[in-house]
């Protein structure tokens, strides 16, 4: 089953339910694509709140999503990674490099709102 | 006194020693046990056996001259546990049979002398005592055939090192296990991550960094930053004395999990030795946020929260106003 992509605004917000099969990812990816060009939107949410694990695939996807997106003219970001899955994939020297990535939808949607965000502060 | 033991105590000790039937073999490999012996031993089980309560009694009476196994004596129930595993100790010694069973027997008996806080030496003497009582009997059995008495009495000697080689192993476990729960009491007592303003944490990290302790320390960082929906973690590491390579690799394995749940780690307290040592050991720590003191650190994580720390009007520096 396709990942449902939800607009919010000019945001795109993807919720991951469950383990997602290499080609449902690369999917995810093309449709995320095409729906930033179609919508005009300035930002992405891909909510990995879900998942319990993140494997290499998963995560060059991810990266995948997020240089797309901002070659689009977006910015994405990865949010809801859990404790236990942040660790493993250190320990796996996993990464997330040029990834925006936020605790929780809410904060995902507030840092690309802008609204005094770590990463907008830092930028001042 | 609660010194009740569970049935399942000398099992469950048996897997947390590692004791499974590859490590049995393996001990009665370095006692040098053959089949041959355990013939032999079984050879003179007929002359043991009547006698287990007798041979008993002189491990409990050399005991009783020692003031160290007073503890032990002293107290009923586990005295009476004791005795009662002594004889069904000696009855086992000569049944032939070593397998995980008697394993866990002795370590059910080994057991009771580490919770009367039994000295290995003290044990050793009276076990001596009473193997010197039982090489008498067998001895005079055989007569008539030394040499014979001598190779079966032998035999069951490498049994009886066996035995000592599990006791002495339970006596050291459980005396480091008070060791290793303090270790682990320090552990968790020292890495504490304490809220300083909504949205910022603070993880003093003081003492030496292991490959462990990094662990609970990532792992109860990453609880936090989910736990207070924190923005920006300050990780202070002036009581760090050395920071080598395996160390800064830590620290950066901490920053990058805590970034990939939407935290920025700000790192303070980098001594000019630390920093000296890290330059010359040529690790990049580029990637992390560094500030030089905690006082700087705290304010450049309220500058990434947006915050801005004001004196309240008309408050004065006065010690009258600190009241």
């Amino acid at each position: 089953m396709p990942v449902p992509i939800l607009k919010q605004g000019d945001i795109l917000i993807a919720s991951i339910q469950s383990a997602l099969s290499d080609r449902e990812l690369v999917e995810l990816r093309d449709s995320f694509s095409d729906q930033i060009g179609r919508f005009r939107s300035r930002g992405v949410v891909v909510d990995v709140t879900a998942l319990d694990v993140l494997d290499s695939f998963a995560t060059r996807t991810l990266r995948g999503i997020a240089h797309t997106a901002r070659l689009r003219g977006a910015t994405a970001v990865v949010v809801g990674i859990q404790p236990e899955v942040a660790f493993a994939m250190v320990q796996l020297g996993l990464s997330l490099e040029g990834v925006e990535t936020a605790l929780d939808l809410e904060e995902g949607m507030a840092l690309l709102n802008g609204a005094g965000t770590a990463d907008d502060d830092r930028a001042r | 006194m609660g010194e009740q033991i569970k049935d399942d105590a000398a099992l469950s000790l048996m897997h947390e020693m590692g004791i499974n039937d590859a490590a049995i073999e393996r001990r009665k490999k370095i006692v040098a046990l053959e089949p041959a012996d355990v013939t032999r031993i079984v050879a003179i089980g007929e002359l043991v056996r009547p006698r287990v309560e007798q041979y008993a009694a002189t491990f409990f009476d050399h005991l009783a001259t020692l003031e160290e196994a007073r503890p032990l004596l002293a107290n009923r129930t586990l005295a009476d546990k004791a005795k009662q595993l002594k004889i069904a100790h000696l009855a086992a010694l000569v049944s032939g049979d070593y397998g995980p069973k008697y394993v866990e027997e002795r370590l059910e008996l080994g057991l009771v002398y580490a919770r009367a806080g039994l000295d290995p030496r003290v044990f050793l003497g009276a076990f001596h005592h009473l193997l010197r009582n039982i090489g008498t009997s067998v001895m005079q059995a055989f007569e008539r055939k030394p040499r014979e008495g001598f190779d079966n009495f032998m035999s069951l000697k490498k049994v009886a090192f066996f035995d000592i080689g599990l006791i002495v192993d339970v006596l050291v476990f459980e005396r480091e296990r008070v060791i290793r729960q303090q270790q682990e009491a320090i552990r968790e007592l020292s890495t504490p991550v304490l809220q300083i303003r909504d949205r910022l944490l603070l993880i003093p990290i003081i003492g030496v960094i292991d490959t462990h302790r990094a662990r609970l320390i990532t792992e109860s960082l990453l609880k936090a930053i989910r736990g207070n929906r924190a923005r920006v973690v300050v990780m202070d590491v002036t009581g760090v004395a050395t920071i080598d390579s395996r160390v800064a690799n830590h620290i950066m394995q901490t920053v990058a999990a805590a970034r990939l749940m939407g935290a920025f780690v700000v790192v303070t307290g980098i001594s000019s030795e630390v920093a000296q040592s890290l330059v010359a050991l040529g690790l990049e720590l580029s990637k992390i946020n560094t500030v030089g003191d905690l006082q700087g650190g705290l304010e450049e994580a309220e500058r990434m929260l947006g915050l801005q720390v004001v004196r309240a009007n008309g408050a004065a520096t006065s010690p009258i106003a600190m009241r």
